[in-house]
């Protein structure tokens, strides 16, 4: 069984990634009214204050999601949920910059054996350094032979 | 009645049933918009089905969009700061869902209320559920 503070104390709150991306727009607006979303800012690319619908901001962590030598665990992840934090409105169609770190590692045992939940967090910053979002990635792990 | 201002809300208020589009082609795009484009399991049953899902699924961001999309919907002039989002389990496309949302708690001062969130399938079990804190005008 992995030792879940041994993996807190070397792994939390290291940068592991970071990537320069744009928002294209049109694709930020698509996902917006595929969701149903009504508010112009995001479904209209040319709405004056258009930003970036938050759930788009969710996609962005998706990826790389841990440290290149962080150990097996075992099992398969899975996608175990997502967060976003709107500090600031994202915009379209600048670089920005995206900076990744494990947030938070944690267990939780139960009938079927223990789970280790690793979250990822992409925090968003704009091209003068200002920290726009944070994208939090949940991955769950069920470890093999606990059950 | 629409929520304009922190006036409007009260403890325990819910919002919905809503019923967004979770069909196929609806999901498959959602999947594309991300850039998530050879990925079968939002994009074929068939496929999906060969990988072990139930079916082609609908992608938990779209999920996001839907609590985003209801709590815009219900309340014109919130803000979103924050939203969490937990991937219970599988949440198929072609397959009807329900969107709800509860305010939990108003904190007046600071002009924030939290909700409760959930998406339920048509046998009332819940797909993915969360929380989300608004800001709102006074």
């Amino acid at each position: 069984m992995v030792d879940v503070d041994e993996l807190r104390s070397r792994y939390l709150n290291l940068e592991f990634a970071r990537s320069n991306f744009v928002v294209p727009a049109g694709n930020a607006a698509t996902l917006a009214r595929l969701a149903g979303e009504t508010r112009a800012q995001y479904i209209d690319p040319d709405h004056p204050d258009f930003e970036v619908f938050p759930a788009y901001l969710a996609s962005l962590s998706a990826g790389r999601h841990l440290p290149i030598d962080f150990p097996s665990l075992g099992g398969i992840p899975v996608d175990g949920g997502k967060a976003v934090a709107c500090i600031l409105p994202v915009p379209a169609g600048v670089a920005l910059n995206g900076r990744t770190h494990l947030h938070d590692i944690y267990a939780k045992s139960g009938r079927s054996g223990r789970m280790v939940f690793l979250v990822s967090r992409m925090e968003i910053f704009d091209q003068e350094n200002t920290l726009l979002a944070l994208s939090d990635s949940r991955m769950v792990i069920r470890e093999r032979g606990t059950a | 009645m629409t929520i304009q201002s922190m006036a409007d809300l009260e403890f325990g208020m819910e919002f919905g049933p809503w019923t967004p589009n979770t069909a196929l082609a609806s999901a498959s795009a959602a999947a594309n918009a991300v850039g998530w484009t050879n990925a079968a399991r939002f994009s074929n049953h068939e496929g999906a089905r060969q990988e072990g899902h139930p079916g082609a699924l609908v992608p938990g961001i779209l999920g996001m969009g839907f609590l985003c999309a209801l709590i815009h919907r219900e309340m014109p002039a919130a803000r979103i700061e924050n939203v969490d989002t937990v991937f219970r389990a599988p949440l198929v496309a072609d397959q009807p869902c329900t969107v709800t949302a509860v305010i939990t708690d108003i904190d007046v001062a600071k002009h924030r209320a939290e909700l409760d969130l959930h998406i339920k399938n048509a046998k009332g079990e819940t797909r993915i559920f969360g929380t989300a804190t608004i800001s709102m005008p006074t």
